[in-house]
C-alpha cells in the first residue's frame, strides 16, 4: 500500500524530502549543531580530494617547468641588474645593521620583546569556491597538519584571511575579501583602528574609521591584533578610495588587498607565536575580529 | 549512474580550479547549473531532483555557502527544469537558452532569498550584480556548448 503510494506520487515524495533534508542541513549548520552535517560535508569533500590534490600536483609541476623555461632565458638581463641591484643593496644593508644595532640597544632600554617569529605551516591551495557569493579557498593541509579553526593564514605579500573549516588533511580558509569576513585594521601612518569587510571583487573596504582621521589614497593598512585572531603589523593592503557619508558617524575607506587572491597558490598557516605561544581563538565567532 | 558521478566529479574539479580563470570581475558561470540543465533534458523529474541534490551537495561542500543551501536550490531547479523541458524542443536552440537563463535568474533569486533567511544575505543590489550577471554568464557558456554542438551535428550531416 505505502509502496503504491509512493509510486503513485514519487515525484512530489522525492522534492520534498530532498528540499527538506536540504534546509535541515542548512538550519543544523547555521546553528552550529550540526555533527551529522560535519560529517556529510567531510565525507563529500574527501571523496573530490585526490582529484584535486592531483590537478594541483600536475598542474604545479607544469608550472614550474614552464616557469624554469622563461628563467632560463630571462637570466642574463636579471643577472646585470642584480649586480647593480646587490650594489645598492650592500650600502643599504650596511645602514641598516647600525639601525638593528640601535633598535636593539632601544628594545633593551623599553624591554620590549625580541622580534616576533611564527610558527608556520606552508600549504598549498587545491580549491577554490564554488560560487559568486562567497570568497573561501580549499588547501591541503588539515587538522594532522596542527591546522585549527580560527587560525590566521598569509601569504608572501600580506593576509590572506583565517581558517573556518579543518578536515584532517584539508582545510577550508576564508578570504578577507569575504563578506561575512572582518577583520580589525590599523592605518599605518594615521594610528586609526577600522574593521576591514570583503566587498565586490577581489576587494574589501576598512569601516568606522574616525571622521577626524585624514585618510589618504595610498595609505597602508595593517591588521591591528583586536579580537585575538590576527598578529598585530600584517599587511592587509592599501587604501584605493576613501568614502565620507554626510550625516556619517565614521568613515569608510575602499582598500585593494597586498595578496592577488587570484593567483594565490601557497599560503602559510601562522600556528603559533614563538615566546608567546599557540594562535587564534577556536571557539570564537565565525566571521573574525569583531 | 557512472556517467554522471564521473560528470560530478569534473565539474567539481572545473569549478573549483578553472572557472576563477573565467571570471569576468568575480563572477564565473555556475558549471553545476550547467550540468543539471544538460541532464535534466535526459531525465525523469524525480532522477533530475536527486542529481540536483546530489551536485548542490558538492557544490556546498567547497563553499562558503551553508552546507545544504545549493543542494535546496538545485533540487529544485532539477524538478523544475525536467518538467519544463518535456515542453521545450530539444533541438531548438533560443528556447532552451531562455530556459537556461531563466534557471539561473531563479537559481541565483532562491539563493539571495536563502541566505537573507538565515541572515548571511549579500544586499539586495547583489541580484544586480551577482544573479543576473552569473546568470548571464552561464547562459552564455552554455550558448557556446550548445553552438559547438549543433555546428558538430551538421558538419557530421554533410559529411
Amino acid at each position: 500500500m505505502l509502496l503504491r503510494v509512493f509510486l503513485r506520487y514519487r515525484r512530489t515524495v522525492i522534492l520534498s524530502v530532498t528540499l527538506l533534508v536540504s534546509f535541515l542541513f542548512m538550519t543544523l549548520q547555521v546553528r552550529q549543531e550540526g555533527p551529522l552535517v560535519d560529517l556529510v560535508e567531510r565525507g563529500l569533500v574527501l571523496t573530490a580530494t585526490p582529484f584535486l590534490k592531483l590537478y594541483a600536483a600536475v598542474t604545479g609541476t607544469a608550472s614550474r617547468l614552464w616557469g624554469s623555461y622563461v628563467d632560463l632565458r630571462r637570466v642574463r638581463a636579471e643577472n646585470l641588474r642584480l649586480q647593480e641591484e646587490v650594489a645598492a643593496l650592500r650600502g643599504e644593508v650596511r645602514r641598516l645593521a647600525e639601525a638593528g644595532l640601535e633598535n636593539a640597544r632601544l628594545r633593551r632600554l623599553l624591554d620590549l620583546p625580541a622580534t616576533r617569529e611564527f610558527d608556520l605551516v606552508t600549504a598549498q591551495v587545491i580549491a577554490k569556491d564554488t560560487t559568486n557569493w562567497f570568497k573561501t579557498i580549499m588547501i591541503n593541509k588539515g587538522s594532522e597538519a596542527g591546522v585549527q579553526r580560527s587560525l590566521p593564514v598569509i601569504a608572501g605579500e600580506g593576509l590572506v584571511g583565517r581558517v573556518v573549516e579543518v578536515m584532517p588533511w584539508t582545510a577550508k580558509v576564508q578570504l578577507l575579501t569575504d563578506p561575512v569576513s572582518s577583520v580589525g585594521a590599523l592605518l599605518q601612518e594615521q594610528r586609526v583602528t577600522g574593521l576591514v569587510t570583503g566587498a565586490r571583487g577581489q576587494t574589501a573596504t576598512v569601516k568606522y574609521l574616525p571622521l577626524m582621521a585624514e585618510v589618504r589614497v595610498g595609505d597602508v593598512v595593517l591588521t591591528s591584533g583586536m579580537g585575538g585572531v590576527f598578529p598585530k603589523g600584517i599587511l592587509i593592503g592599501t587604501v584605493t578610495a576613501t568614502h565620507r557619508k554626510s550625516g556619517a558617524l565614521f568613515q569608510e575607506a575602499a582598500i585593494q588587498p597586498s595578496v592577488d587572491f587570484g593567483r594565490l597558490e601557497e599560503v602559510l598557516v601562522i600556528t603559533g607565536e614563538r615566546g608567546v605561544g599557540p594562535m587564534g581563538a577556536p571557539d570564537g565567532p565565525p566571521g573574525g575580529d569583531r | 549512474m557512472t556517467r554522471f558521478l564521473l560528470g560530478l566529479l569534473l565539474v567539481t574539479l572545473l569549478q573549483t580550479t578553472v572557472a576563477h580563470r573565467l571570471g569576468v570581475a568575480g563572477i564565473r558561470p555556475d558549471l553545476y547549473l550547467l550540468f543539471l540543465f544538460f541532464l535534466a533534458f535526459r531525465a525523469r523529474p524525480e532522477a533530475a531532483t536527486g542529481m540536483g541534490f546530489l551536485l548542490g551537495l558538492y557544490q556546498d561542500a567547497f563553499s562558503g555557502a551553508p552546507f545544504g543551501l545549493h543542494a535546496f536550490v538545485l533540487s529544485a531547479a532539477g524538478f523544475v527544469l525536467s518538467w519544463a523541458a518535456e515542453g521545450v524542443e530539444a533541438t531548438r536552440l533560443l528556447p532552451r537558452l531562455v530556459l537556461l537563463a531563466g534557471s539561473g535568474v531563479a537559481v541565483g533569486a532562491l539563493g539571495h532569498l536563502l541566505l537573507h533567511f538565515f541572515r548571511l544575505g549579500p544586499p539586495a543590489s547583489a541580484l544586480l550584480t551577482v544573479v543576473l550577471p552569473t546568470a548571464l554568464y552561464t547562459t552564455l557558456v552554455g550558448a557556446a556548448i550548445l553552438g559547438a554542438h549543433e555546428l558538430r551535428d551538421r558538419l557530421e550531416v554533410r559529411l
